[in-house]
């Protein structure tokens, strides 16, 4: 029996009217053939838009196919008859956490498709159980699914599909919400079930790390099945990746990129490991003595932005006190790009609501310029205009009906005149790439990464001095990833303003950032540039964080005793170090 | 925080009464709420209040609780009270210009008084010894019979939990998204009413957005868990009486017959 055969699957999405008439009918499938075999663990890639959304709905028969026929545990989902039994064996973990859990203690959820289906009182209690204990749950049994963690809530979510007792998961891009502790959690648990299970997973996603041991990995394009095969001769085709928006892990790009070099490597490297035993296996032996890289350390001009011994304390004489942040000192100067890391719980969100007066302090002080934003008679309102901050999610603040209507809000809320207002808009949405054409259209109707810069217009606009970005790529595809950060990087430069950047991707920060600012259980951790801060690996590792991939291969190699650049931090620096000491 | 808030604010504690069948409590509640209506006069008090007193004290709710829960509705309270000091008719006790107290308004103030602050008592010591859920569950099973007329029990059970589910993560967006207005400069808390309505119009919108979409994901969600409504279905905790609901059963049969005897013979 097969898990999954799909042959010819079309799927056209037809718009209506308002009477019910046919509109216009967009094609997400286009004749899609794809074959699943029994207990293994499929991954399918795909930039946003691709298809692969659609594709895991048809398997689970939540859509029909317009032309073809999708075979699920050798039922055809066309067949109604088949519907609930179908459902049952292809359960469906879906992206949002919290959109998925019905009931409000864990263990009622995991109970919830049992009940659907009937089974017995005794065999649900005994079902609820063994499934919280297959995702290492067990424990928050009781609990409510609002006090969990993203990777406890999804781990739940997939509790809850292995008490129907599939035969098949299918994940729709079930970490794209997460951060990276919680994105392991969930990883290893699927890949876990699949290993000792034997539990056909078919993992939809744009994270590249996640595939790498995967039995067979399909990319889907413009609804098409654009590659498929294993994890190795997958990556190996890192140029045809990039021009379908993806990317291949950092290890694999290094290793490509030697190899454009002349360095004898294996087709596809997929991991820091296999990589250090290929480099040294062809390692003459030739010393390279590198001179050390240029450190751009920031001009002590006067701060900007200056935060003195900041405590902030939740729920004060409450039950529920906590303190998201202590003895905070640190000082940000005009033009700095700063990458704030540190992961959720860190106080992070905290310490970025301090800096434009959102959250006031606990105790300690905040200086914009010099001046006390506590201070009496301050104006707040005006400080929030200097220091900009876009919010993770672009959905929480787009609310006009035009896109440019919409920008045009924060500088109607500073009192500008509407020819200023009208033009700043304009300049913002010029400024991160949004095309006039795009303008009157409402901004509900964009893709991912046009909602985001319009969100990150919509505080431009203001003309902040500072502006600070909560994960401002989170959910996108890599090429999306890139496009945006390349946009803040760009507008940086021709503004002079000061940036920063909070994110849980080393990778991101080590190629844009001029400082690093790590906080860790409410305390800065670190405060220096990239290099400096990802020297201390294993401090990182601790805390739950970790370097590049890139740093860390070096790191290996150094220990290894090849001697090479161990600071090298973005790809490019690794290949001039690597190639150079070869030669 | 905001996800901490609950509704009908549940008291944690193990007593008799936090373990009785929900069913028993609902009935419970409403059969006192009837009998507070069957007397007229302040020795039926006497009555309700030890056999509420009882209750209470088995509860462990503490009384400072209950006081607390009064709080809300002061105002309403305090607005019937003097209301019936000052608008009835009858013997005239005090009297300052048109204003005048008479001594059947101040009885009958009083009464009122006591009667709101009892029924209020008695629905906040259900919700503070009953979950939300175990509610929800209860009422569902409560319904079920009027089934067979068509009435929707089932479904408004499962409307019911959901709203639960998603009161606290919709406040607590509510409360991301004010943020992320007001770090574009919003202002909503200064200006007259309309001006504030107005301010409020961005912070509503992306939440009603919002709420559509979760809604949308929601109902796939539950319908790839094989969700298709109450038939067939069966439950994990399946509500089962034991011999404290008898009990229960027992004393509110005893009390309700107190307060109808009582008042065949016009003691009250």
């Amino acid at each position: 029996m097969k898990p999954v055969t799909i042959t010819g699957l079309v799927h056209d999405y037809v718009t209506r009217d308002e009477e019910g008439n046919y509109a216009e009918s967009r094609r997400a499938l286009d004749h899609v053939d794809l074959d699943v075999e029994e207990g293994q663990f499929i991954a399918v890639l795909g930039a946003n838009g691709s298809g692969k959304s659609t594709l895991a709905k048809h398997i689970n028969a939540l859509l029909l196919p317009t032309q073809g026929r999708v075979l699920t545990c050798d039922m055809d989902t066309a067949d109604d008859s088949y519907l609930w039994e179908i459902r049952k064996s292809a359960g469906m973990v879906f992206q949002n956490p919290d959109n998925q859990i019905v009931a409000s203690v864990v263990e009622e959820d995991v109970g919830f498709g049992p009940e659907n289906l009937g089974i017995p009182t005794e065999e649900i209690v005994q079902r609820v159980a063994d499934s919280l204990a297959a995702v290492g749950m067990t424990q928050y049994g009781e609990s409510s699914p609002n006090h969990l963690s993203g990777g406890q809530k999804q781990r739940v979510a997939i509790a809850g599909i292995l008490a129907m007792e599939p035969r098949c998961i299918l994940m729709d891009e079930p970490t794209a919400m997460l951060d990276p502790v919680g994105r392991r959690e969930v990883i290893e648990t699927v890949r876990r079930l699949n290993r000792e299970k034997g539990i056909t997973v078919i993992l939809i996603t744009h994270y590249m790390e996640e595939v790498i041991d995967a039995d067979r990995i399909f990319v889907m394009s413009d609804g098409k099945v654009a590659m498929q095969g294993t994890p190795r001769e997958i990556f190996a085709r890192v140029e045809e990746l990039r021009e379908l928006r993806l990317e291949v892990p950092q290890v694999t790009e290094l290793a490509h990129e030697l190899s454009l070099r002349g360095v004898t490597m294996p087709a596809a490297v997929l991991t820091p490991e296999e990589f250090v035993e290929a480099y040294r296996a062809n390692y003459p032996g030739t010393v390279y003595a590198e001179p050390p890289i240029a450190e751009k350390r920031p001009e002590n001009t006067d701060p900007v932005l200056s935060l003195k011994d900041v405590r902030f304390v939740y729920g004060e004489r409450t039950a529920f006190e906590t303190v998201a942040l202590e003895d905070v000192n640190l000082d940000i100067f005009q033009g700095e790009y700063i990458g704030l890391i540190g992961h959720t719980g860190s106080g992070k969100s905290t310490l970025i609501q301090l800096l434009n007066g959102l959250e006031k302090a606990t105790a300690g002080q905040v200086l914009f310029r010099g001046e006390d934003i506590y201070g009496e008679g301050y104006n707040r309102r005006e400080l929030r205009s200097n220091v900009g901050l876009v919010f993770q999610y672009p959905d929480h603040q787009l609310f006009e009906a035009t896109v440019i209507e919409d920008v045009s809000y924060g500088p109607g809320n500073q009192g500008l005149s509407k020819e200023e207002i009208r033009e700043r808009a304009e300049w913002a949405l010029k400024l991160v790439g949004v095309a006039p054409e795009q303008w009157q259209s409402s901004p509900l109707e964009l893709s991912g990464g046009q909602k985001r810069r319009v969100a990150i217009a919509g505080v431009l606009a203001m003309k902040p001095k500072v502006m600070i970005l909560d994960e401002p790529t989170a959910g996108l595809d890599p090429a999306g990833r890139d496009e945006i950060l390349g946009e803040i990087d760009r507008i940086r430069r021709e503004t002079g303003m000061t940036v920063i950047l909070v994110s849980h991707r080393m990778e991101d920060v080590a190629r844009f950032a001029d400082r690093l600012v790590v906080i860790s259980d409410g305390h800065i951790l670190y405060a220096d540039t990239p290099r400096a801060v990802f020297r201390h690996r294993e401090r990182l590792n601790e805390v739950g964080l970790e370097v590049p991939q890139v740093t860390q291969i070096m790191q290996m190699l150094k220990e290894d005793g090849i001697p090479c650049r161990e600071d090298a931090i973005t790809v490019a620096e690794a290949v001039e170090s690597l190639a150079a000491s070869k030669s | 925080m905001l996800r901490d808030i609950t509704i009908g604010q549940y008291y944690p504690a193990k007593s008799c009464i936090h373990r009785l069948d929900p069913r028993t409590k609902i009935v419970g509640t409403t059969l006192y709420i009837v009998s507070l209506f069957l007397f007229k006069s302040f020795p039926g008090f006497l009555v309700v209040g030890t056999a509420f007193a009882g209750v209470l004290i088995l509860s462990r709710v503490p009384l400072r609780y209950m006081l607390r829960g009064l709080r809300p509705i002061l105002m309403i309270l305090l607005f019937t009270v003097l209301c019936n000091f000052f608008l009835s008719g009858g013997e005239v006790v005090w009297q300052w210009k048109f204003l005048k107290i008479t001594k059947e308004g101040l009885l009958r103030g009083t009464f009122m008084g006591v009667r709101l602050i009892l029924l209020i008592f008695g629905t906040s010591l259900m919700t503070y010894t009953t979950t939300p859920n175990q509610l929800t569950d209860g009422l569902e099973r409560l319904f079920s019979p009027l089934k067979v007329i068509r009435f929707p029990a089932h479904e408004i059970a499962m409307m019911m939990s959901i709203a639960l589910r998603f009161i606290p993560i919709l406040a607590e967006e509510a409360d991301r998204i004010r943020k992320a207005q007001m770090a574009r400069g919003a202002d909503m808390d200064s200006g007259g009413p309309i001006k504030r309505a107005k301010a409020m119009l961005p912070v509503f919108i992306p939440l009603l957005v919002s709420a559509f979409r979760r809604a949308f994901d929601l109902a796939m969600a539950m319908e790839a868990r094989c969700y298709h409504g109450g038939k067939g279905r069966t439950k994990m905790k399946p509500l089962r009486y034991r011999t404290a609901d008898l009990f229960g059963y027992l004393y509110m049969v005893c009390y309700m017959a107190t307060i109808i005897l009582l008042r065949i013979w016009q003691k009250i």
